[in-house]
């Protein structure tokens, strides 16, 4: 009983440990850049009205605008007519801080071009990885040829390599094809996955023989058999495979940041998260954290949604 | 339909040879069972006319036709697998149309989603569903077709892999120890639909086993392999009456057949010393083997040309079998009774047993048959 206690209270602190960054991410994007500063207001800030000080800035009058103005206020001098607009403009700019910062994560930043981004980045590495790893896991694992096991050594091999030591030489490859801020500089890189190919070939071992004899009776060609036997039933492996390969590339910076340094038509979530690093006024805690808050949520909402399936394939018992 | 040959085919694994020199010819519409102990080469003589494994040399065809490195799906067999290797993914009537979808579908037609609506793909995927449904009420699944294999019991899976394999018109039918994952009553019961089976489609099977019953039950002929060879290929009822070789005798036949050592001396055949018979002329003389099957051996009413005390009973309700430890020797015999004697084969009992040298199958010492050697009784043993 009291070693169940313990046993608790260490996970406890682990769960507290792993969780505590996310509550702050979600707590910071709930409130006002004050309450941020000073460190108080609880989990969702008081959420009292704010005003947004670079909205009322940006909607200052210039002269033709006051001239503009000017017959809406009869009879006023010019800087009570901007007084006025600008007692309009702190009205119009002031709202929650919860909206403010949301708000500021979408409009400042083009935050759903981002996300669509990180899908098309994303899903692209996968569906190619795939594309890839299956039928070579099944060459390794199923078919006879000379060298095989070379071939398998050179897979593991590979899997040592990390992706910062090759990510120079990889750089200037893409730069002298002309690839550098382009989608396929941010998907080529990635598309062979050792790791998904020793996965999937682990996963093929434990596929009796038999299987692919009776496919093989049964007419079908060694690539209909990677697809249309092996692929089925390795789906819970594939879903392991899935949250490594997605979860890597939606959260990756690293190589975005490396290749992608124009054009912001092609940054995925995380380069979003550059634009409210503050540089001489300060960092936009609120709406970086609510950007950050949105990235984060659609691989959360994922694994909850396929959590049993995932854990099923961790586990590669979901086939007997 | 077709006829299958098999020319000396040998088959090597590095250095170790896992059939030499296999030469068969199977006939169209013919049951032939492979069988042997495990290990004698038999399923992977199987895959290898099966074209899942290439041979190291040899040859083999199909209808008159060399199919020697064509691919295992362009020789147009099915094969039933001991596992079953159902696709766990598809439903059972999915699987059953495999074969036919893989045939007689193009690439296009096959595709998920748009295949269905090309061209044709209707016609055919209309047949496929009514030759499944053929197979499947053929093989009483009817009602499974919308399961998948992992909810059906092992029976059920083991007719779905025969639905698998029947669903089209092979040239012949290739099946690798279907019945070994059943219990026993199962394996009884499937072992005649199969044999039912194969009279109704007038196919050609090729039925690999390590069991002799299923083998004598089921084939119109037995190949008998050990260590990679065919010993001896015929009929059942040859093969268990008229083996060519010890080995042979020795694996078919429950209980096993008894093997007594003899002399032939001068003419004469004398067991453990004992004169029992004389040979025609002509045998060589040297030590010889005696086979006799259990039902060959019988209590003796008087001058008994063994004795010895019951070690051990078989009661099996229609018969009975006693082992008996001979007198001054180290092995037993084990001779078939009828139920009436009981009483006299008591645990420990001394008795008296006879054969009729006529019943005898004589091999000489390397286990060779000895046709030849015809022995006659040197006096009547049995008055009744």
């Amino acid at each position: 009983m009291t070693r169940d206690i313990w046993k608790h209270l260490i996970l406890i602190l682990g769960v507290i440990i792993v969780l505590a960054p996310f509550y702050m991410m979600l707590s910071y994007s709930f409130k006002s850049p004050g309450e941020i500063d000073r460190g108080v207001g609880g989990f969702f800030g008081r959420q009292a009205m704010m005003v947004d000080e670079r909205c009322v800035k940006l909607r200052d009058p210039n002269r033709d605008e006051i001239a503009a103005a000017a017959p809406q206020y009869p009879g006023k001098t010019d800087s009570e007519i901007r007084e006025a607009i600008m007692a309009q403009a702190e009205v119009d700019c002031s709202m929650r801080p919860v909206v403010f910062n949301y708000s500021k994560a979408f409009i400042e930043a083009p935050l759903l071009r981002y996300l669509l981004n990180g899908v098309i980045v994303t899903a692209s590495i996968f569906f190619i990885q795939v594309l890839v790893a299956l039928p070579a896991a099944y060459a390794l694992a199923k078919l006879k040829f000379w060298g095989r096991e070379a071939v398998f050594g050179l897979v593991l091999f590979c899997l040592l390599i990390p992706v910062h030591a090759i990510a120079l030489p990889l750089y200037i490859m893409l730069a002298k094809v002309g690839l550098t801020n382009t989608y396929a500089a941010l998907v080529v890189p990635w598309t062979i996955s050792v790791f998904g190919i020793f996965l999937m070939r682990q996963f093929f071992m434990t596929v009796p023989d038999d299987l692919i004899d009776a496919a093989r009776m049964d007419g079908m060609t060694e690539f209909a058999i990677v697809w249309r036997v092996m692929l089925p039933t390795a789906v819970p492996a594939l879903l392991a495979f899935a949250i490594f390969s997605i979860v890597a590339h939606w959260n990756d910076y690293f190589w975005p940041r490396i290749v992608v340094t124009g054009s912001r038509d092609l940054f995925t979530p995380p380069l979003g998260l550059r634009e409210f690093k503050g540089d001489a006024d300060g960092s936009f805690f609120g709406p970086m954290m609510a950007t950050a808050t949105i990235i984060v949520t659609p691989l959360i909402v994922a694994f909850l949604v396929a959590q049993r399936r995932f854990i099923e394939g961790i586990t590669l018992s979901g086939m007997k | 339909m077709a006829g299958l040959s098999i020319n000396s085919i040998t088959k090597r694994f590095g250095e170790t040879e896992v059939l030499r020199d296999v030469t068969l010819d199977i006939a169209d519409a013919e049951f032939v069972s492979l069988v042997g102990p495990s290990g004698c080469g038999k399923s992977t003589l199987l895959r290898i006319i099966a074209g899942l494994e290439d041979p190291t040399g040899g040859e083999i065809a199909i209808d008159g036709e060399a199919v020697t490195g064509m691919r295992a799906a362009d020789r147009n067999l099915s094969m039933v697998f001991q596992s079953y290797a159902l696709y766990p993914h598809l439903t059972v009537a999915e699987n059953i149309a495999v074969p036919l979808r893989m045939r007689s579908l193009s690439a296009g037609q096959r595709l998920p989603v748009i295949g269905p609506f090309l061209p044709g793909s209707k016609d055919k995927r209309a047949e496929i569903t009514a030759a499944v449904k053929d197979a499947a009420e053929m093989l009483e699944i009817g009602a499974l077709l919308d399961r998948k294999p992992g909810q059906l019991s092992g029976g059920q899976r083991q007719r779905v892999a025969l639905g698998r394999a029947l669903v089209r018109s092979p040239a012949a039918f290739l099946l690798d120890e279907p019945l070994s994952n059943l219990d026993a009553k199962l394996r009884v019961q499937t072992r005649a639909e199969i044999a039912q089976l194969h009279r109704r489609l007038n196919a050609t099977f090729i039925y690999v086993t390590h069991d002799q019953v299923e083998a004598m039950t089921m084939s119109d002929r037995i190949a008998v392999m050990m260590d990679g060879e065919i010993l001896q290929c015929d009929s059942p009822s040859i093969i268990y009456e008229d083996p060519n070789d010890i080995r042979v005798a020795e694996f078919i036949g429950s209980p096993k057949i008894n093997i007594l050592p003899v002399e032939l001396h001068e003419r004469t055949l004398s067991l453990f010393d004992k004169p029992v018979g004389r040979t025609a002329i002509g045998a060589k003389a040297g030590v010889y083997q005696l086979g006799l099957r259990p039902e060959a051996i019988h209590l003796a009413k008087s001058d008994p040309l063994l004795t010895g005390t019951v070690a051990h009973v078989e009661n099996l309700g229609a018969e009975v079998f006693a082992q008996v430890e001979l007198a001054g020797q180290t092995a037993r015999v084990t001779c078939r009774a009828a139920p009436a004697a009981r009483d006299q084969l008591r645990l420990g009992a001394e008795i008296g047993l006879s054969f009729d040298l006529a019943d005898a199958l004589i091999f000489d010492a390397d286990g060779k048959r000895q046709r030849g050697v015809e022995v006659t009784l040197d006096q009547p043993v049995e008055a009744a």
